[in-house]
């Protein structure tokens, strides 16, 4: 029993823009005396657009309506129509998230893209997407090691770090290929401000409406390899370390023992000679060539990509979507909900001790949601027990329903996400002690941090599970 | 298999395991005379206790010294409860996971031979009955006796439970009681009230000791309840004792065809939660009802 979900991946970047279709297999993979099992089997990307420049208009802001006829086009081009779309992600990225009209172009995109594609963007959740796209996740995973993926763009590079699986740091630079553009007679048309700045502390002769002088600029991509080896703790420090950060650097202390890299300049990290290394009337491909003899190619086991200037589309595409535990209590008529702030519990919060008033406690962190004096919906995150008694479910279900209760006078629909597998006891609890047909969402084995929103689609595998994209909106 | 041939089998199991060597109290080794010596001079009762061993989560533990990767081996071992990376001493194992095979398998005897707790089952208010099983060697060795009733059992049962109702609930202890003891208090009130979610609730429970699974056949001829559902002890194994499984048929028949059964098994704390698990069958008693039908008929549905 395999059914399949169609994904669409939206990829609105500093310098390019893409669009991917992808092919979800949904699969219960218990067996027939268990309960079921129900997961993503299979990830296939089954259409790749072409890809084209961003289109920005002449006032800097995002061309809207440029993107739109990119997209019908496209999907005219695979044969397929809004409608068939599932499930998917639009993300805005790189240096195009700073611009003044994102949000609201990243929000009309994804009504216009299908019913359930959700915008995203924020340079923690990039960097996640692009090392998930580019394979190095699955890669630590299966290999059980570490690996940091590089994803180099044209204005910022994303970093992710993965330790067996699991999501360990994240952090993003502004270096990419097309800080720095030339146009045909290699005359300089555009240089970024804090690439401006650097230039004007070491005084180069790189300026603008002048033509580019190769040494010169050798020095500077010397500067962007010594901050990308830093990056990951190699090499001396260089004083514009701090400059470069877009929001922050790698915290972790994880020995990483595996590189890789993504993003359109990944494909320039080679030791052959370059022939024209002004085709893309940007520095993208003499930075590649200066990574590929820096200490980040000699000190790491340097593993392959499924995905160079694709792993963020499609990871947007093919790895957004999750899907929820099988054992589940919801109202169909609700969903989907998209856009839910997480409300997630502290671990002293669910502990023993508070037993009795978690209700409460709930009711404050509710409070901390209200805009204007107005309560709004937010998904209720809690760990959960493991293999919890009655008892423990239906005093939970109590002290949630009294700690919601702002949300309840206002008739709105409760969504609790639990990352132990009890939802469905947990949500039977819930209706019973809810006014009757109270529109409620009890989903389990998803995990959610504060800050996190959370989207909910519609139900598959014959009503057993939801689809859910978890996500982060930092928008700068 | 019957207690002696199992009796028989564990010990050549444990033979082989610990080689024959006769118990350390005989053998004259420097070491144990020095425990004796220790004993006789200080006879100060301490305060304190050997700890459970079974108490150790074995996916969790790890005992080869140097691993080149113990991370990993531990993240590999998270997805599987046998017994790997617990090293060995020349070709045999080390006492401590020789001791817990010991006590795992000690644990799967007891839950076959023992008794649900009386206790038990007063607290939750079953009704009582037996198969036609004189005692445990009877349960383990016939089968077909496991499943059948004396007319005075029907009578009582009769008596109990009223008939016709849409929900017949059964509880039996199987080839293991543990099983029953860890999980009938959370399924039961987590079925009752995923059943109230339909309308819908079962009456007085029926409790059968040396219990095999068509034993709930004749029960339904009985009482004409339209779903039976019986919550019955797994064969245990190493693993646990305490796996629990749920059979369930819409009016079923005796001599009626294995396939109408749905099960649910691998209740217990490692597999599906107690609760989940009510929770879950509910919808399930909530389908057959609506579609008349149960097993490989309710799947193809």
């Amino acid at each position: 029993m395999t059914e399949t979900l169609l994904s669409v991946g939206i990829d609105i970047g500093t310098s390019t823009t893409q669009l991917i279709l992808s092919e979800l297999s949904i699969e219960n993979i218990a067996s027939v005396f268990t309960i079921p099992r129900v997961s993503i089997k299979d990830k296939k990307v089954i259409f790749k657009s072409d890809i084209i420049f961003t289109p920005i208009l002449e006032n800097n802001l995002i061309d809207s309506d440029g993107i739109k006829a990119f997209v019908e086009q496209q999907y005219k081009k695979a044969g397929i129509t809004k409608s068939d779309i599932q499930t998917g992600a639009v993300i805005i990225t790189g240096e195009t998230v700073r611009k003044e009209n994102a949000q609201a172009v990243a929000k009309a995109l994804s009504g216009f893209a299908g019913d359930f594609v959700v915008a995203t963007a924020g340079p923690d959740l990039e960097s996640i997407i692009a090392g998930k796209g580019a394979g190095t996740y699955s890669y630590s995973e299966s290999q059980y090691t570490t690996a940091v993926n590089f994803d180099i763009g044209g204005g910022t590079t994303n970093l992710v770090v993965f330790n067996n699986g699991d999501i360990e740091d994240t952090a993003c630079f502004d270096i990419g290929g097309r800080l720095i553009k030339v146009d045909t007679s290699e005359i300089i048309r555009y240089i970024s401000p804090k690439v401006k700045e650097i230039i004007k502390r070491e005084a180069l002769e790189i300026h603008l409406n002048e033509k580019i002088n190769l040494k010169e600029l050798d020095k500077l991509l010397a500067i962007f390899v010594q901050v990308l080896e830093n990056s990951i703790g190699l090499g001396e420090k260089s004083p514009y370390f701090d400059l470069l950060i877009t929001n922050k650097a790698l915290s972790t202390k994880i020995q990483m023992k595996c590189i890789s890299f993504s993003g359109g300049v990944a494909d320039g990290i080679t030791k052959d000679p370059i022939q024209n290394p002004f085709k893309y009337g940007d520095i993208g491909l003499l930075l590649g060539k200066k990574i590929s003899g820096s200490l980040l190619m000699t000190d790491l086991k340097l593993i392959p990509t499924v995905e160079t200037i694709r792993a963020t589309v499609v990871g947007a595409g093919s790895h957004t979507t999750d899907v929820s535990g099988s054992t589940i209590t919801y109202k169909e008529d609700i969903l989907p909900l998209k856009n839910i702030p997480i409300l997630q519990l502290s671990k002293d919060d669910e502990s023993a001790d508070n037993s009795g008033n978690l209700g409460s406690i709930i009711e404050e962190k509710v409070k901390w949601f209200m805009v204007d004096g107005e309560v709004q919906t937010i998904g209720l995150g809690i760990e959960g027990a493991h293999s919890p008694s009655f008892q423990f479910i239906q005093s939970l279900a109590k002290e949630m329903i009294k700690g919601l209760d702002l949300l309840i006078k206002e008739k709105l629909p409760l969504v609790i996400i639990v990352k132990e597998d009890m939802a469905k006891a947990l949500g039977h609890s819930l209706y019973a002690n809810l006014p009757k047909d109270y529109p409620f969402v009890c989903i389990d084995s998803v995990h959610v941090r504060n800050g996190d929103y959370i989207d909910i689609g519609m139900p598959i595998a014959e009503g057993s599970v939801l689809p859910v994209i978890v996500k982060t909106l930092v928008f700068n | 298999m019957d207690e002696l041939n199992l009796k028989e089998m564990i010990k050549s199991i444990l033979n082989e395991m610990v080689n024959e060597v006769p118990p350390v109290i005989n053998s004259p080794s420097k070491e144990a005379t020095v425990n004796t010596r220790q004993t006789a001079n200080s006879c100060v009762v301490e305060e304190g206790f050997i700890p459970d061993i079974t108490e150790v989560d074995i996916r969790k533990q790890f005992l080869v010294p140097n691993a080149a990767d113990k991370e990993g081996y531990l993240k590999m071992k998270s997805y599987t409860p046998a017994r790997l990376g617990l090293w060995r001493t020349g070709t045999r194992y080390l006492t401590e996971p020789s001791l817990r095979f010991r006590a795992d398998h000690a644990a799967a005897q007891d839950a076959v031979f023992s008794y649900v707790n009386e206790d038990l089952i007063k607290q939750m208010g079953f009704v009582e009955v037996a198969t036609e099983c004189k005692d445990k060697d009877e349960y383990v060795t016939r089968p077909d006796l496991g499943r059948k009733f004396s007319n005075e059992a029907i009578n009582t049962i009769k008596n109990a439970v009223k008939p016709n109702q849409k929900v017949q609930v059964i509880v039996g202890d199987g080839l293991s009681s543990a099983a029953i003891e860890a999980n009938i208090r959370d399924v039961l009130p987590s079925l009752q009230q995923g059943l109230k979610m339909f309308g819908l609730d079962f009456g007085q429970v029926v409790f059968i000791k040396h219990c095999r699974v068509p034993a709930m056949d004749p029960i339904g001829e009985a009482t004409g309840a339209e779903v039976v559902c019986l919550f019955i002890g797994e064969r245990p194994g190493l693993v646990t004792a305490e796996s629990m499984s749920a059979y369930i048929a819409y009016k079923p028949t005796v001599g009626m065809p294995e396939a109408r059964r749905t099960v649910v098994s691998n209740i217990h704390r490692q597999g599906t939660p107690a609760v989940e698990a009510g929770a879950y069958i509910a919808e399930i008693i909530k389908r057959m009802l609506d579609k008349k039908v149960s097993g490989l008929d309710l799947k193809e549905k």
